[in-house]
């Protein structure tokens, strides 16, 4: 999905590069711990191929 | 402190970037969405002090007695309280959270769901049902409906080009909460237990912590757009069959509007139907098909035994884990369509596919087709997943974004009556069934049935929505 680059007001910065890193780690936070939730799931689901 | 939680400190400076939002909504939700993983502790909680109470034992003495085990039909009136207090508290206190900002309302609901637990684990230690209840089940639900709700608003605000997506991404979090907090809380319990406590209060205070942490740094990530803001290169629609509006309808007057009761009444038709179908998927899928999934197709679920059975158990446990995953990607998957098909068209699809598949899933399991039967209901799980995304930008097209926050609180009320209507519905059909002499097997076919009758119901009310009458939007504009 391509993010739609924002600007408070029409004169505003555009988001600098270094905000860009601190969306990853915000991302990376929440991303990992629920990766790992649905890996559990999904292993447990895997009694139904068998 | 109170400053630091000012909504207008809160207003993002030059340069902020939206996409920091979406990640502080899933911290707080994947921190609450823990609730739908309770069952987690039901059974250490059930054996706490090892040995079963009376027969007989009264209510309130079952509520205050430190001297005999909790039933686990008790404990399970968590979820109820739950539920309720969700959708009491977003009502309640909605409109405050649109005065005071999201973040002042976040910290708050860390403050209940994490104290929540801390009363809770008192309540283990000194073996007190009430304090239970009233810790994570009435504090803590109210934390729930507050940290449900705090970022919807601000989600829709940052992302007028993808409100769909933007509030799925935040929902996604609240059905992946259980998938983190379940096995945690499992790791948790099994590290703690010794041979004087089965290890729950120990594990309430440590998920406390860890999520009241967790639900501050959500809170203190919320920021909110300047006035007037919109992202680069994007005008709103001018026009779009008129059932996405520009303009403002106040909280105190949204639910005079015939829209908001018909938009309550699908979503607690798709919810009550969903929730049917999530409590009963496990022993469902092991009724229906018995011996078959074990490679014993002639014996029917009545006929196995218990180590047959047991092993049964193990699949319908799979099942659900299963259906989990389809319900987050669903919450995602369909919310972000509907940016794209409009959310009245999305909630077309929702209720119409239903029906067919609802009424389709007793000839699955006639048919003994346990692949078509497994697929039936992960699609019917992704539309009860997508049901509850898309609701907040359904909201926002019909009465605007300033109040959607409150009125999003409001419609709650819908999830809280769906979560009680839908569980007794199936049960008491089922009962009804299988005292008629109707087989393990086929007990589930009128339910299913019924439950397709309530999505014909929701397609109605979703045909019936039309744009709100000019007469309900504010006069002083004053869209964010």
């Amino acid at each position: 999905m391509s993010a739609p680059t924002n600007a408070p007001t029409p004169e505003a910065p555009r988001p600098s590069r270094a905000s860009w890193v601190l969306v990853v780690v915000a991302w990376i936070l929440v991303g990992v711990p629920l990766l790992w939730g649905v890996y559990t799931t999904l292993q447990k689901a895997a009694v139904l191929l068998r | 402190m109170a400053g630091l939680l000012a909504k207008e400190r809160i207003v993002a400076r030059p340069g902020f970037n939206r996409w920091l939002v979406p990640p502080a909504a899933l911290a707080i939700h994947l921190s609450i969405g823990v609730a739908y993983g309770f069952s987690v502790f039901w059974l250490p909680l059930s054996r706490a002090v090892g040995v079963p109470c009376p027969e007989g034992m009264g209510f309130l003495e079952r509520m205050v007695t430190a001297a005999c085990d909790w039933k686990v039909s008790d404990l399970g009136w968590m979820y109820t309280l739950f539920f309720v207090f969700l959708g009491s508290s977003a009502a309640v206190f909605g409109s405050w959270l649109e005065r005071v900002g999201p973040r002042k309302a976040g910290v708050v609901a860390a403050v209940c769901w994490g104290g929540g637990f801390m009363i809770s684990a008192l309540g283990v230690y000194l073996h007190q049902l009430w304090l239970l209840w009233l810790g994570s089940g009435v504090i803590g639900g109210c934390g729930l409906g507050l940290g449900y709700i705090s970022p919807v608003s601000t989600l829709i605000k940052w992302f007028p080009d993808r409100r769909g997506m933007a509030t799925g991404m935040a929902i996604m979090g609240f059905g992946g909460g259980a998938m983190i907090g379940a096995p945690l809380a499992d790791i948790l319990i099994k590290r703690f237990a010794s041979p004087t406590s089965v290890g729950v209060w120990e594990t309430f205070v440590v998920l406390g912590a860890v999520y009241f942490v967790a639900m501050l740094c959500g809170a203190f990530g919320y920021r909110l757009p300047p006035e007037g803001w919109r992202p680069a290169g994007w005008t709103p629609p001018a026009k779009q069959g008129g059932m996405i509006t520009t303009r403002n309808v106040h909280v105190n007057e949204a639910w005079r509007t015939p829209q908001f009761w018909l938009l309550w009444g699908l979503l607690c038709l798709n919810v009550s139907a969903g929730i049917g179908v999530i409590g009963m998927a496990s022993p469902m899928i092991q009724e229906v098909f018995g011996g078959r999934l074990i490679g014993a197709s002639a014996l029917s679920f009545a006929e196995l035994s218990e180590a047959q059975r047991a092993e049964l158990a193990t699949i319908g446990a799979a099942f659900a884990a299963l259906l989990s995953v389809f319900n987050i990607l669903g919450r995602i998957g369909w919310a972000s369509l509907s940016d794209y098909l409009g959310r009245k068209r999305t909630y077309t699809v929702f209720f119409t596919l239903g029906v067919v598949l609802y009424a389709a899933a007793p000839s699955a399991g006639r048919l003994g087709s346990v692949a078509l039967f497994v697929a039936i209901f992960c699609v019917i799980l992704t539309m009860y997943g997508g049901g509850f995304a898309t609701i907040p930008a359904y909201l926002a097209d019909m009465f605007g974004t300033k109040y959607v926050g409150a009125i999003h609180g409001r419609l709650l009320t819908a999830w809280s009556t769906a979560g009680v209507l839908g569980p007794v519905l199936v049960n008491y059909i089922r009962e009804y069934q299988l005292a008629r002499g109707v087989p393990n097997a086929q007990a589930y076919n009128l339910t299913m049935y019924i439950l397709a009758g309530l999505l014909v119901l929701g397609l109605v009310c979703n045909l019936l929505v039309r744009p709100v009458a000019e007469r309900h939007f504010m006069r002083e504009e004053g869209t964010a």
